[in-house]
């Protein structure tokens, strides 16, 4: 079964949903693969920071530039995964006026709005700002939802005639005659339109064109076509806050350095980050120190957070890259620039072209660069219109309704979910009925599950990350099982408890690094609602041996009475055993 | 000249009391209150809405849970849409009681409820200004009572009662309390103040405004007993306690009277004065409410400071000893403990005293809410909802021995007498007759 596509692309995050996309709508006939979920590698492990360029003003001009050029973009594009926060750089007096200086010329070099506050003003705008900061610059940050924004981009794709596959690793890449001609997937469980082989099953796709979109992956997909992509992959730890201690992007005023910036996100605050080099992208040591330091070096900004509820912690791996012999030590010092390797110039390789570095807010500009140069490569002469084009969810919308007339919802619920599904709220919320809320925590609805469960298939880690059920501070205590509930009956009754088990893992993953104060005592209460309600402790269906049903008392023997060998009285109230006035002890194992 | 003598003033007979609303200019524009971290504390583990009357018999209201640490943690900065069930809210606070994390949901409740009728409640709505009437229960009985009598047939006669359903949204089920013909502060004057002078022992009663315009005997009965163990007893001007007002989202009209409160009660507490309620509405409020949500100089220290009146008793003095060397006629009670009694923990107290005092029979009528909770069983909506809730009460009364009600709270009693046709006292009141 081949089928010969124009365009393959590998990895489902921001640049290869972007690229996939733009190349869809240029008339091409693209095939995207994804060995997880859309947002499984680096996309889904990010701040969710929509960068006005301020963070690079002084030491990467050039990124800066077409930052704030993206930025206003996507608040064009994509409004429905866009939170226009702003942000600030905070001084403290500690910190030095050149670089507060320097980072107010830069901004402007690059034309990116900037305005000094005073500290009270500053504090006026973000209240819990430390009483003691200097002053602030003002930019036009924002907060991006990179869920949303690879989701839309894939169902744009796919609206335009694309062929989307998750849960499909690429497990070769075939070379024929000295040129990549496609690759050979190996299809993972799970169902749903963006699945469609079975598990297990090997396919090949072969492509006109082969672009290697997986970012801090890029190096294992190289190695399987026989070249060498030097990506350096860095780990960054980010704690998510129960709740938004601010409104605004914070970021720290003084070269970069660890734990300098907080991200509004939905209903948290994400603190970040770290950077270390790291050998693997998906083995590297998540430590608890790390945690500490975002908690400790952020309290200085905002001092609540030092007693503030985190919810989990998670870290994600930048797809550093470098161009051969610039040998920077410091991975920090590595630039942000994005890099476009086409293997036929580069390692004599047609038919391939790899894109490494880079970030989510220029994702759409990396997709048109490189989907220029597939054009060229296939000399195709298409505009591309991904700059001007909203994506599906964000054309004109209004989150100003009103909830219960329009939708039956609560107006925090109402708003919630139009914020999410933007110009699409009307045809999701009232498609089905009724539609109670399933999580509460993030106040999403039954009808927001289904439409997700339409191309999520029965993985409810991807109904997650479209709707952000079991996100919010139970982290899916009262909503998990009520996710899974929505797959019956349409699948059966393994499958089901399967993608629950998922789902339930997952958060834990998360969940274990904030396992202190509020967040312990909601873990102690998930833990227990689960074992006590759902056998979630030693589930005796999850077993292969055969459950010993004479091992149960029958509830009903009288004292003493019933005891064949007359050395042991019957259990008691507590769960003790009843002592006989001659029990010697000591006789466990006795025969 | 000390506040404390300030009762004797004559400028002070209720007609003058409108001139204080001069005092709201003392503050400054209400800063915006950010309970998003509050929601913190919450583990969702549902205490709350369990203990919730109103859940229990309303099954649109979507409980304290959703009004409280939910709705607030969805809230954006600039968001201004809170859900319109919050009025729903009866404020009984039991969830406040119910939570074991320390969520503060009724702060919470205030909060939303306020923004809610400042931002989204239209000004000029039936719904809006009953609200205004009923929170403002004291400028309504001060009124009143300049005409008891003619007031009282008025409110009394059946007709008004439709009108006030009809046009207001007043239930006409239930009867308006009469005003007093004296109310408890002309007796006050009348009486020439305090009887009592002492150094040490001093306090401030707050009698609030049912006491004063509906149900003065209760006024009394605090001061004679008070008096009675050389309490010197002052009674400094005073608004309403706030309690309707937050239960309606009035919060400017709740920060004007704790301004005003605040202000004549604060300078007495460097002079040895403790301030004692009658009602535990009342003294929840100088407790609980003020604190959390105004910000008010003297105003922790108002709170810090504020007593129910048995309760204070029983610290200071050997009130059971008092009480068990007494007797009183042979009498029966069946004694309700008001939500915002047990929200003080003082839900025990009357029962626990009085069980000592002879011809006394007194049994508590359970745990649960009268269902008037203050001006919710007026409204005309919510009529049917409050005696739904009210029904336990009703039906353990009736089980009762006792064919007396017995309450701390006015509206607790105006619910036990609708729902059984009992009399209903005041535990001072039987203190009054067992120590005086």
């Amino acid at each position: 079964m081949n089928k010969s596509p124009s365009v393959l692309v590998i990895g489902g995050g921001s640049t290869g949903t972007g690229i996939a996309r733009d190349l869809a709508m240029r008339g091409l006939d693209v095939t995207l693969v994804e060995k997880g979920n859309l947002t499984h590698g680096t996309t889904g492990r990010m701040h969710g920071l929509l960068h006005s360029g301020g963070r690079y003003a002084v030491s990467d001009q050039a990124s800066a530039k077409e930052c704030i050029v993206e930025n206003r973009v996507l608040r064009r594009i994509a409004g429905h995964c866009v939170e226009m926060t702003g942000g600030l750089f905070v001084q403290r007096p500690e910190d030095s006026d050149e670089y507060f200086e320097k980072k107010l010329a830069g901004c402007r070099e690059c034309g990116i709005p900037a305005e000094v506050l005073s500290a009270e003003e500053a504090r006026e705008i973000e209240p819990y700002l430390a009483t003691d900061i200097k002053r602030a610059i003002k930019v036009p940050d924002g907060a991006v939802d990179p869920f949303r924004l690879c989701v839309s981009n894939a169902a744009s794709a796919v609206e335009h005639g694309a062929r989307v596959e998750t849960h499909s690793e690429v497990t070769d890449v075939l070379v024929e005659d000295g040129e990549v001609v496609g690759v050979e997937v190996t299809h993972q469980s799970g169902t749903g339109p963006y699945v469609h082989g079975k598990p297990g099953e090997v396919e090949e796709i072969y492509a006109d064109y082969v672009v290697n979109a997986t970012g801090a992956w890029a190096g294992q997909i190289g190695d399987l076509a026989g070249v060498d992509v030097e990506v350096r992959p860095s780990k960054g730890v980010m704690t998510i806050m129960n709740t938004r201690q601010v409104d605004t992007v914070v970021n720290r005023c003084r070269p970069k350095g660890d734990a300098d910036i907080i991200v509004p996100h939905e209903t948290t605050c994400i603190l970040g980050t770290t950077d270390e080099e790291v050998e693997d992208p998906e083995d590297y040591p998540e430590e608890g120190w790390e945690v500490d330091l975002m908690i400790e070096t952020l309290s200085e900004l905002v001092p609540m957070l030092e007693d503030a509820r985190t919810i989990r912690s998670f870290w994600g791996v930048r797809p550093l890259y470098e161009p051969p012999g610039t040998g920077t030590e410091d991975p920090t010092d590595i630039t942000r620039e994005f890099f476009l390797l086409d293997h036929a110039d580069r390692d004599d390789l047609p038919g391939m072209t790899s894109i490494v570095g880079g970030k989510l807010t220029t994702y759409r500009m990396m997709a048109e660069k490189i989907s220029d140069h597939v054009c060229e490569k296939l000399d195709v002469e298409a505009e591309c219109r991904t700059a001007d084009e909203p994506l599906p969810g964000s054309e004109d919308f209004s989150v100003l309704r009103d909830y219960m007339e329009d939708f039956g919802l609560r107006s925090p619920i109402g708003r919630r979910s139009v914020q999410r599904l933007g110009s699409r709220a009307d045809d999701v919320l009232n498609s089905i009925d009724p539609n109670p809320v399933v999580c509460e925590c993030e106040a999403v609805t039954r009808a927001e599950i289904h439409d997700a469960l339409d191309t999520a298939g029965t993985d409810l880690n991807s109904v997650r990350i479209q709707t952000r059920a079991s996100m919010g501070n139970c982290q899916g205590a009262i909503c998990c099982h009520r996710m899974a509930n929505e797959l019956a009956p349409e699948y059966d009754e393994d499958i089901v408890r399967s993608s629950l088990d998922d789902l339930y893992q997952e958060r834990w993953k998360g969940e274990r690094h904030a396992m202190w104060g509020e967040q312990l005592s909601q873990s102690a209460l998930k833990h227990m609602l689960h074992a006590t309600t759902m056998n979630r402790d030693e589930d005796p269906a999850a077993s292969d041996d055969a459950l010993d049903f004479a091992a149960f008392d029958d509830g009903n023997q009288s004292e003493g009475g019933s005891a064949s060998d007359g050395s042991s009285g019957g259990a008691v109230a507590d769960g003790g055993r009843v002592s006989t006035a001659d029990d010697t002890g000591g006789a466990d194992g006795d025969n | 000249m000390s506040d404390a003598e300030s009762p004797t003033n004559p400028n002070l007979s209720p007609g003058a009391q409108t001139d204080d609303f001069e005092a709201v200019e003392v503050f400054s524009e209400s800063t915006d209150m950010d309970l998003r971290p509050g929601a913190d504390n919450c583990y969702k583990c549902t205490a709350c809405d369990v203990s919730c009357p109103v859940a229990e018999v309303d099954d649109e209201f979507p409980g304290p849970k959703f009004q409280g640490p939910e709705q607030w943690r969805l809230k954006r900065k600039d968001d201004a849409a809170v859900d319109d069930s919050i009025m729903s809210c009866s404020n009984c606070m039991r969830c406040d009681d119910a939570c074991p994390s320390g969520v503060p949901l009724s702060q919470m409740h205030n909060t939303a409820r306020g923004e809610y009728v400042e931002e989204e409640m239209d000004k000029l709505s039936r719904e809006y200004i009953r609200n205004r009437i009923l929170a403002n229960y004291g400028t309504l009985a001060q009124l009143g009572s300049m005409f008891p009598r003619l007031t009282n047939a008025i409110m009394g006669n059946s007709v008004v009662q439709q009108i006030n359903e009809k046009v207001l949204g007043i239930t006409a089920e239930r009867e308006f309390p009469d005003f007093a013909t004296q109310t408890f502060r002309e007796w006050w004057n009348e009486r020439g103040g305090p009887k009592v002078r002492s150094e040490e022992k001093r306090v401030a009663y707050f009698h609030g405004c049912y006491s004063n315009y509906n149900t003065p005997e209760v006024g009394k009965a605090m001061v004679r007993v008070f008096e009675s163990f050389g309490y010197e007893v002052v009674v400094p001007k005073q608004r309403c306690s706030g309690t309707p007002m937050f239960a309606n989202g009035m919060l400017e009209d709740a920060k004007r009277a704790a301004g005003i409160n605040v202000e004549n009660f604060s300078g007495l507490l460097n002079e040895g004065y403790d301030i004692i309620a009658s009602c535990t509405s009342c003294s929840m409020s100088l407790r609980q409410e003020y604190p959390e949500l105004f910000d008010i100089d003297g105003i922790k220290d108002v709170s810090k400071h504020t007593y129910e009146a048995l309760e204070y008793l029983r610290i200071h003095e050997d009130l059971e000893s008092e009480v068990r060397t007494s007797s009183v006629e042979d009498q029966a009670f069946a004694y309700h403990a008001p939500c915002h009694a047990r929200n003080q923990g003082l839900d025990r107290q009357a029962v626990e005293l009085f069980r000592e005092l002879d011809g006394v029979e007194i049994e508590d009528v359970g745990d649960s809410c009268s269902g008037i909770s203050g001006t919710y069983g007026w409204k005309e909506e919510k009529y049917d909802k409050s005696m739904q809730i009210g029904a336990d009460m009703f039906d353990h009364m009736d089980h009762a021995q006792g064919d007396v009600g017995m309450t701390e709270c006015p509206t607790c009693s105006m619910q036990m007498e609708h729902g059984t046709g009992y009399d209903i006292k005041h535990p001072l009141q039987l203190l009054e007759e067992a120590v005086v």
